[in-house]
């Protein structure tokens, strides 16, 4: 099987690319191990973190860029950016879509009771964005353990409740099931009776992100017709609701564009010919099957589905044998503090303005592999919260700057 | 078990990311399964050889796959549910109704044979009522028709034709339930100029295997292989229509049940539209279609997605003009296989079927088709639509339609 | 607060509360202070092996002795703080036969049962053993769970008159001639300031000897030696694997519930609190323990730790009541003419109960009391009940689990939390399995916060708790860094620092 394109990783990166691709007309191939970091990380669309919501993001984003030559941002530039989110944002036609407040950062309330900055938002998350002007009632279920209302409510400085949902309180809920009940009317019902039971003057109701996987809007449209206030997300522990629904609309466009989805496999070798890669291999025991594309974008993201491998001495991608910007060792990666921004994070593929990966002297490695996502170096994702900008810019791009050639 | 497939680190490489739990069917629609992340690398953690099994649970896991495809680090937590499941029932004893629902291929020769008396016991509201009190099956689960001539008898009086060779292992149910499906397959091979071969073969074993009856899936597959693998060796590539099948022989008789010679089988096996993709890249998908203007919805079966080999079906109905096809964006349809038929399972089975016949109402398709005679069973049931296998709309759209 | 007390015994460890045992069974009452909660020095900081005595017996036959006798005795008065797991001596092929051969020679003539194992033996019990190995040799040790033991000699103590009070640091001595006459000490929670009088002062405060005695110009010359210790992700053995070989580093792994932990080391230290372990020590556990257990190379390690083990060097002046060279009690009456103190150091957790029962047998001569000690015979209370792994997994999808790595239920953490007098976050998962597992706390500690606030039992800022934490969890994560830890790690911060801006 030959391809145009094969991404390797189901990231947000590697969606987004294989999105783009695909919509070039291309025939792509996405392979990955598991669901990518969306079903855990993402809510909202982080692009960066550190602009203040008094400043527009281009203009804080033009600022960052233009000090940070190295970051993924530096490399793109600008105007890349903005083209990839718009593209991204596209793709969430109403009623579910993801904006920003005034072009610029806002403050989300976030399961542990802080606020976060982000940029896009859900819509289903928007209104938590004015938690601290309205009256707000937190509302948390009796067996969902991942989400605690009244501890929200004393760190916001609101109310909180508890609903019990079932006779036997002590039986446990996954977000999954409890998504999965709020698309069935009977428990909206039974909500919306019990939250106008206990609202007072809240105009603002809080819930857990569980707002049902496949019609997030329907479900809130009919708790706040029941309830007659205005409801909200909250985002918290993993698994993540909201970013499956992002991976499921990525997965279900692919798919009826013709784009080959192969979920759950991890590469095992990727195949070269000098500075060429011909193919890559997928041992499933016992048969390993093969495929072959013009060209590879590698998003496998860093540690967790290891795209980056660790041990004492060394950090290596394991798969293209690209070179990691990596420098000292074990004992030098971490801060002494938890918080402190542990320097192992910025280490990543060096790459050129193109998303091509480079050797030390900035030439390209290989003609046709390119690399995307936050296996790139130059960024501190989880401090800077830019991980989805980084995510959806660089899959954009990677595709993009492949699929010309 | 295969040691070089099954590295003993899955413990240690589960970080507790609950992806799993994201998207596991059962845990989704009942809280007595505690879910992947629990059932499998969690609880493995407690599991200290010589210890009786305390998983009572653990036989609510569905064996759909969708855990070990959901897991960033490749902890393939269904296996070690079915392994914990396996010690579970060696120590309570199984009941004869597992048995009984696992070694259907005992008696399905002759519940052909008798096809009329067997049809009209098995819709039978007596027989019905009995089998549900008394070995707990579900009287409200339809079992399923069988067929008389079966499908072996059909071929055997089909007259052969064809250049090049393919073997075909149909499994048991195409063979007694499902003998068009078997048909429209020997004839689109036929009009691709090959010639079909049916090797010696016997039940895959896979109703045994998702039982935790690691003993009797072996003595099958232990049958099967040898005579598969000189089929293989006489050149001939082999082809399966049930991807149940197709998991089982290609990755379960080497990773799970390690059968010598099964890692060569499973070289030469291919699904049926694996190889019908293979053929057309190649160029040498020879058939035309004719225009089939109709809807159709595609339900990737649970072991379709865990063969890795993407949704070939639907690359290939997209060569029949004007066929309106959609892919229903739901997981596992809830059968899974034995499952759905116990009684204490039903429920949760129909539960999760739920989903699915939501994501189809939406659709309004006038067939629905899927590769796997389980999902056939159980979205006939959820919908009363009209439900093929993929192969048979193929064969509905061959210009020159074969014998 | 004025305070008065008979008895004074400054320690919460093992020791202090085994006397605290001791004595209110004897019907003296006694008030014990601890700076920090129960064990917070060696007794909370070791390998939890339950010694038979053998790794001793060829080096030091009386101290041999005194584990196996105390081992005896405890598997009778605290059964469910033990898990009887057996231990084996394991000859790899770069071992000395002959050392073996005295090793059952010498335990034999102590009475501790030794049987030796062919290699093909050994290999069946354990799989994870080095295919290597020549033998091993089978010993009566196992694992002990020192929180269990400690917090269960404390409820006893309790029941029987005696008073605790923790994270309450002494401030000043007051002596009053050659007697001490009264401590001054600041609870460091809440603030409150106590004046107690005492009539006899127990210094059993382990490491911290030389320091607590510093306040009154007296030294007994304890040597603090710092051992460091690994544990794993997953529990390899089911029993005890020690090395046969003269003891040295790195040459124990203790199974203990779902984990192993490898050790130690033996590092001359000269800070109490201020002490890590080193990379070369992580190197070296690794190096000498992947010899036992070769899977140990590549493996996931969820923490690491050290503790500081009082060693007494005996030799110095006055070192009588010395009963082995295993543990010391001073008599500073003898010694240093302070007729009310008593110093009670160094011993293994094994002999604490041994130890107890030695200082309360000087306690009682000097108050002029004849009341013999009843605590090898008699059992501490839940010595009934048996919790286990199994049993554990037998409650999933019964009962809501906060800790889903360790299956700790939510109504046993409430359990824990009604019981009251818990001052800080670490003192509830001290007495719990909370943040012991694969994570280390990461999802279960945040929903501990949230049973928190909904039993209205936070009064601070819940999210300064949890900062708080994660640093302290930080330490024991941050050496073992490297191969599946760093998924985790990403995982962790993505959510603390990502997700929930702290």
């Amino acid at each position: 099987m030959h391809y145009d394109l094969i991404v390797i990783g189901m990231g947000l990166s590697g969606l987004m690319a294989a999105k783009t691709a695909a919509e070039m007309g291309k025939k792509v191939l996405i392979i990955g191990k598991g669901l990518g970091t969306l079903s855990i990380f993402s809510n909202t669309i982080d692009l960066l973190g550190t602009i203040p919501p008094t400043m527009k993001m281009k203009d804080g984003l033009s600022q960052w860029v233009h000090d940070h030559p190295e970051h993924p941002y530096g490399k793109v530039g600008l105007e890349k950016i903005e083209e990839a989110l718009s593209s991204f944002n596209s793709f969430f036609p109403p009623p579910y879509t993801f904006q920003s407040k005034n072009d610029a950062n806002s403050l989300v309330p976030t399961g542990a009771g802080t606020f976060r900055l982000t940029y896009l938002i859900p819509s289903t998350m928007m209104k938590g964005i004015n938690l601290k002007e309205k009256k707000t009632l937190i509302i948390g279920f009796e067996g969902y353990k991942d989400f605690y209302a009244r501890r929200l409510a004393d760190l916001l400085n609101c109310r909180g409740i508890t609903l019990s949902l079932s006779e036997n309180p002590q039986t446990e809920m996954t977000a999954a099931a409890l998504a999965r009940r709020m698309e069935k009317p009977s428990l909206r019902d039974f909500i919306g009776a019990e939250v106008k039971k206990e609202i007072r003057d809240e105009e603002l109701i809080g819930f857990p992100a569980v707002l049902g996987v496949n019609d997030p809007m329907g479900v809130r449209k009919d708790i706040e017709k029941k309830i007659g206030a205005s409801i909200f997300e909250i985002p918290g522990l993993p698994p993540s609701i909201p970013g499956m629904r992002i991976f499921n609309r990525f997965k279900a466009k692919l798919i009826q564009k013709g784009g080959n989805f192969l979920s759950g496999y991890s590469v095992s070798k990727a195949i070269p010919r000098k500075n060429h890669f011909e193919k890559i291999e997928v041992f499933h025991p016992p048969v390993t099957n093969s495929y072959s594309a013009d060209h590879f974008i590698l998003a496998t993201g860093r540690f967790i589905g290891g795209g980056l491998l660790a041990d004492r001495e060394r950090i290596v991608e394991p798969l293209f044998n690209l070179p990691v910007s990596y420098i000292g060792s074990q004992e030098e990666w971490f801060g002494k503090s938890f918080f402190a921004q542990h320097s192992i994070h910025g280490y990543g593929i060096l790459t050129d303005a193109s998303l091509r990966p480079i050797d030390e002297n900035g030439k390209p490695i290989f003609e046709n592999v390119w690399v995307a996502g936050t296996i790139l170096s130059g960024h501190h994702c989880v401090n800077e919260k830019s991980r989805e900008g980084i995510e959806i810019t660089t899959g954009y791009w990677a595709a993009r700057n492949a699929m010309k050639l | 078990m295969n040691q070089k497939t099954w590295p003993k680190t899955n413990a240690d490489v589960c970080i507790r990311c609950a992806n799993c739990m994201a998207v596991c069917p059962v845990s989704r629609v009942t809280p007595l399964f505690p879910g992947p992340k629990h059932a499998g690398p969690g609880a493995e953690r407690f599991r200290k050889p010589g210890d009786p099994s305390v998983d009572k649970w653990i036989d609510l896991c569905i064996g759909c796959h969708l855990c070990d495809l959901a897991c960033s680090s490749g902890v393939p937590i269904s296996e070690l549910n079915l392994m914990a499941k396996a010690k579970y029932l060696d120590e309570k004893g199984r009941p004869l109704r597992d048995w009984l629902l696992t070694h259907t291929y005992l008696f399905s020769r002759m519940a052909s044979f008798l096809s009329i008396i067997t049809n009209f016991l098995l819709k039978n509201r007596m027989v019905k009522w009995l089998a549900d009190h008394l070995l707990d099956i579900d009287k409200r689960r339809e079992l399923p028709a069988y067929q008389s001539p079966t499908f072996r008898q059909w071929f055997r009086e089909h007259p052969p034709k064809g250049e090049r060779k393919v073997a075909y292992f149909y499994g048991c149910y195409i063979n007694t339930n499902e003998v068009e499906v078997g048909k429209a397959m020997v004839q689109v091979l036929e009009a691709n100029g090959f010639e079909v071969f049916l090797p010696p073969q016997e039940c895959c074993g896979l109703p045994m295997l998702g039982n935790g009856d690691f003993k009797g899936a072996r003595e099958m597959g232990l049958k099967n292989v040898p005579s598969l693998l000189e089929t293989i060796r006489s050149g001939t590539e082999m082809i399966y229509s049930s991807t149940s099948c197709g998991h089982m022989i290609r990755h379960e008789y080497n990773r799970l049940l390690n059968i010598p010679g099964s890692e060569e089988v499973a070289e030469h096996l291919f699904d049926l539209f694996e190889f019908l993709k293979n053929l057309n890249e190649k160029g040498d998908l020879k058939v035309q279609f004719i225009e089939l203007p109709i809807k159709v919805a595609y339900f990737a079966p649970c072991h379709l997605r865990s063969l890795g080999i993407g949704l070939p079906a639907l690359e290939i109905l997209r060569l029949i003009p004007r066929l309106e096809i959609e892919n229903i964006e739901a997981d596992c349809c809830g059968l899974g296989g034995t499952f759905g038929f116990k009684r204490e399972k039903y429920e949760i089975s129909q539960e999760i079927g739920k989903d699915l016949k939501e994501a189809i109402d939406k659709l309004k398709p006038d067939v629905v088709l899927t590769d796997c005679e389980g999902c056939r069973m159980q979205i006939r049931h959820l919908t009363g639509l009209n439900v093929l296998h993929p192969i048979q709309i193929l064969r509905k759209a061959l210009k020159e339609p074969a014998g | 607060m004025n305070l008065k007390t008979e008895v004074l015994i400054i320690g919460g460890g093992a020791t202090g509360v085994g006397i605290a045992r001791d004595l209110s069974l004897r019907g003296i009452p006694s008030l014990l202070i601890e700076k920090g909660d129960f064990l917070s020095g060696a007794s909370g900081r070791n390998h939890g092996l339950f010694h038979s005595g053998a790794r001793y017996v060829v080096s030091d036959p009386e101290a041999a002795r005194e584990c196996i006798t105390e081992n005896r005795i405890l598997r009778k008065i605290v059964p469910h703080c033990i898990e009887e797991t057996d231990g084996l001596f394991v000859s790899l092929p770069e071992d000395d036969l002959d050392f073996r051969d005295r090793f059952i020679q010498a335990c034999q003539e102590i009475t501790i049962p030794a049987h030796l194992l062919s290699r093909d033996e050994t290999l069946s019990l354990e799989p994870e053993l080095h295919p290597d190995l020549l033998s091993s040799v089978k010993v009566p040790d196992g694992a002990i769970d020192p929180f269990e033991l400690v917090l269960g000699n404390a409820k006893d103590a309790e029941d029987h008159g005696a008073k605790f009070l923790l994270h309450t640091e002494i401030t000043s001595l007051l002596l009053e001639g050659n007697r001490i006459k009264s401590v001054l000490a600041k609870d460091l929670v809440g603030g409150d300031e106590y004046s107690i009088e005492t009539s006899y002062l127990i210094n059993a405060t382990g490491a911290w000897a030389d320091h607590f005695l510093k306040r009154i110009g007296l030294r007994i010359g304890v040597a603090l030696s710092k051992g460091s210790m690994l544990i794993t992700n997953q529990r390899f053995t089911q029993r005890v694997i020690n090395r046969c070989r003269p003891p040295s580093d790195g040459d124990i792994i203790v199974p203990n519930h779902t984990v192993s932990i490898l050790g130690t080391t033996s590092v001359r230290s000269e800070e109490v609190e201020q002490f890590e372990i080193t990379p070369e020590e992580i190197t070296l556990l690794i190096k000498e323990t992947s010899r036992m257990i070769p899977a140990i190379e590549g493996c996931r390690f969820i923490r690491a730790y050290a503790g500081i083990r009082p060693l007494f060097q005996s030799g110095e002046k006055g070192d009588d009541r010395a009963i082995s060279r295993g543990f010391a009690l001073i008599d500073h009456g003898k010694r240093d003419g302070i007729k009310n103190l008593i110093t009670i150091t160094g011993g293994k957790l094994v002999t604490y109960r041994l130890m107890a029962e030695k200082t309360s047998d000087l306690l009682c001569q000097k108050m002029g009391v004849d009341v013999s000690c009843t605590t090898h015979i008699k059992p501490l209370p839940g010595a009934e009940k048996s919790s286990g792994l199994k049993n554990r997994l037998a409650a999933i999808g019964q009962e809501e689990t906060l800790c889903d790595c360790e299956l700790v239920q939510k109504a046993e953490v409430e359990a824990v939390l009604k019981e009251g007098k818990l001052k800080n976050l670490q003192d509830i998962l001290h007495r719990t399995r909370l943040a012991k597992g694969t994570c280390q706390g990461a999802f279960c500690v945040y929903r501990l916060l949230g049973v928190l606030h909904d039993l209205g039992m936070v009064k601070v800022d819940s999210n300064k708790v949890l900062k708080g934490f994660l640093e302290e969890r930080w330490k024991g994560i941050r050496p073992v860094l490297w191969g599946s830890a760093l998924k985790e790690e990403e995982l962790i911060e993505g959510i603390y620092k990502g997700i929930f801006n702290l």
